[in-house]
């Protein structure tokens, strides 16, 4: 273990190389190239004897590790935002044929128009494909979690595809300190993929192709059950990993300072950080507010969340990106989720930081400042009202 | 926590800079973090870059409004608005700057200093001497005036980070170490900037479009500006059929006239130019 001064996407080159990745194919985007020039340089210097298969397209890229993962191989690739929406297709193939392919993305705006800076859309409009998502906020979760989800994804009661998703240059270019587990603890953790080849060379037989509506539907239950397993997964895989390395992700959801609050915000990726420091701040004045940091989106931990809002008297979910016709991605999940419950609370929908708009702690006190007024359905575009008061809409 | 903001051109180092001030920290044992402002990745166009150093984890993320201290690589980028906005009280300046200037004209409450780091990495071979590579100088000289990181942790960190010329790179934050200069002469030569005015958000209705290019003003991007000798022009035009960013227009007589705004100086006019009557003459 050694502690190392690293950018997100460099930990997710380190977590790659550690992982013993057998299959690399991947094609270069901003902000997502250091992820891949960081596994190229490894491979060029000999400390990483992988596979690494060059390709015209991310549609490719994901293509052959579709194929590689098939035959047994443990694979990655890296993509980020157009990139990702150009794999759409292959990404029902990756989920549907069961392959536990692990790819880093860097959430990056959608086009048009043109831009390059953070923002969940490009992950959000994924969630139907089948893959499990999680979330880092920083750059020793990304490097963990990429561990993680390679276990998590081999797993036999789940084999799924995961995304591990961070946010551009807040943390795909920002560097700050990263433990750096020992090969042999990641070994250890991680031992060589086994027993899951689908297609083995001599014993013909076909992955995917025509089948009647008979059987399509066992293929659609079979994968829909697995998904109902990652939560419990998961949930071993971190005891484990935390039992290893002495240090823990916290599960699907991470509540902080959520006892007795009378305003929680849940938030997803990077703006968990200036919401944390803002609670703080705002508890020492007196306030009784909260956080609850998602960390899983696909499959929605239910429940878990549901746990953790009960008794909360006014929800606000911060959304780096916004569903049209309805409100942020997650707080319309967060809103299905609250349906079953007795007691259900008011929640905002707050969609902020989009297209890589910074989320400051002035922006997250407003935000709580529109919470502790009272409860209160509705839509409220933070970053267009920068000096004012927040509204609601809709 | 200690704050710095990164003035520089892309191709000069800015975003090594931080980094390396990062690596630097935390070889100090302090908990580091930096951070690029990421737009266009041209050489020549302005690029910031951000550095915190703290002694406890660090709770924000993202570029810095209140900095400690502002490092401008390319002191033609003091031309703009913006650069030195919400600098602390007796925060540093810390400019590239050639010796003979002397002075800059800086509001109570801010310290300036300036070093010479384009000489400091052209005597050292870092970089050409049009385009020199002036971070490992500046960042010397930043150690030296703020005490953010130590010389030897600088040096240090280049050794393991820096893959080309290391020895080289080390020797040039030395120098920038002894060299830099307060300067503290009230006789200006070089104004500070003007604050950025704060844009207000209109909400437009209808499908927005972004509006001409010819509003960009990539002047901010040249360090090199084309000096054209009429007297030697043929009027073959080439300048202007090869210029990318139509930065030369003709008059009426057919002969070039250059576009200050829009001019980048990429010198390709110059190179193009059958007489050679144009000649590249660094931004004062
Ligand atoms: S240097 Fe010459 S070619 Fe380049 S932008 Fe300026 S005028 Fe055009
Ligand atoms: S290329 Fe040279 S000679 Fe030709 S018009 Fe331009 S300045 Fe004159």
């Amino acid at each position: 273990m050694t502690v190392e001064v690293l950018s997100g996407n460099h930990a997710q080159s380190e977590a790659v190389r550690l992982a013993r990745v057998q299959v690399v194919s991947a094609y270069p985007i901003t902000p997502q190239t250091t992820v891949v020039e960081g596994i190229a340089e490894f491979v060029a210097s000999g400390r990483f004897p992988t596979q690494f298969v060059k390709v015209e397209s991310e549609h490719s890229a994901l293509q052959v590790c579709v194929s590689a993962s098939a035959l047994g191989a443990r694979t990655y690739t890296a993509t980020s935002s157009q990139g990702l929406l150009l794999m759409h297709e292959l990404l029902h193939w990756a989920a549907g044929m069961r392959a536990p392919i692990v790819m880093g993305v860097v959430n990056r705006a959608v086009a048009p128009p043109w831009a390059l800076g953070a923002d969940h859309t490009d992950t959000f409009s994924q969630r139907d494909t089948g893959w499990i998502q999680l979330y880092a906020e920083n750059n020793q979760e990304v490097l963990d979690m990429v561990l993680e989800a390679y276990r998590l994804a081999e797993d036999p009661a789940v084999r799924l595809p995961v995304m591990v998703a961070e946010d551009a240059f807040y943390l795909s270019h920002t560097v700050e300190p990263v433990d750096v587990p020992a090969q042999e603890a990641v070994d250890a953790f991680l031992p060589p993929r086994q027993g899951h080849a689908i297609l083995r060379p001599g014993e013909p037989s076909r992955l995917g192709s025509f089948t009647s509506p008979e059987d399509y539907v066992l293929f659609r239950h079979e994968l829909a059950a697995a998904a109902d397993r990652v939560v419990p997964t998961l949930g071993e895989v971190e005891g484990d990993f935390a039992r290893r390395f002495g240090r823990s992700l916290g599960g699907t959801v991470v509540p902080y300072r959520c006892e007795g609050a009378d305003a929680v915000l849940v938030t997803l990726g990077t703006a968990s950080t200036p919401a944390r420091a803002t609670v703080d701040a705002l508890r020492s004045e007196g306030k009784k507010v909260g956080l609850l940091k998602l960390r899983l989106l696909r499959p929605f931990p239910e429940s878990e969340l549901r746990a953790a809002l009960r008794g909360v008297g006014a929800v606000g979910v911060f959304d780096r990106a916004y569903t049209f016709g309805a409100a942020g991605a997650v707080a319309t999940e967060t809103r299905a989720a609250l349906y079953g419950e007795r007691e259900r609370p008011a929640l905002t929908s707050f969609v902020g930081g989009v297209g890589g708009r910074e989320v400051t702690p002035s922006l997250v006190r407003r935000v709580f400042d529109h919470l502790l007024r009272g409860p209160e359905e509705g839509i409220v575009w933070s970053d267009l009202e920068p000096h004012r008061e927040l509204e609601t809409h809709g | 926590m200690q704050e710095v903001r990164f003035l520089g051109r892309g191709g000069q180092g800015a975003v090594i800079a931080a980094e390396l001030l990062a690596q630097a920290a935390f070889l100090d044992g302090k908990i580091p973090q930096s951070f690029p402002f990421f737009g266009v990745e041209r050489r020549g166009a302005p690029v910031t870059a951000y550095a915190r150093v703290s002694s406890e984890p660090i709770e924000v993320r993202g570029s810095i409004a209140t900095p400690d201290a502002v490092v401008v690589l390319d002191r033609g980028l003091l031309r703009f608005a913006g650069a030195t906005d919400g600098l602390r009280e007796n925060g540093w300046v810390l400019v590239n700057a050639p010796a003979s200037v002397q002075a800059f004209a800086a509001p109570a409450g801010i310290r300036l200093a300036s070093v010479d780091a384009a000489r400091i990495a052209v005597d050292h071979h870092l970089g050409s001497p049009t385009l020199p590579i002036v971070n490992t100088a500046i960042l010397g000289a930043l150690a030296r005036v703020t005490g953010i990181v130590s010389l030897d942790a600088l040096e240090r960190a280049i050794a393991a980070a820096v893959p080309r010329k290391p020895q080289e790179n080390r020797a040039a934050a030395r120098a920038g170490f002894e060299e830099v200069r307060p300067l503290t002469d009230p006789r200006s030569r070089l104004p500070l900037p003007p604050p950025r005015p704060r844009r207000e958000l209109p909400l437009p209705e209808g499908p927005l479009a972004l509006r001409s290019s010819e509003e960009i003003l990539t002047a901010s991007w040249r360090s090199l500006r084309p000096q054209i000798d009429l007297s030697r022009c043929t009027r073959c035009n080439f300048c202007w059929k090869y210029c990318p960013d139509v930065a030369i227009t003709l008059d009426a007589e057919g002969y070039p006239k250059l576009e200050e705004e829009h001019c980048k100086g990429c010198g390709i006019c110059a190179e193009v130019c059958p007489p050679k009557t144009i000649a590249m003459v660094a931004e004062a």
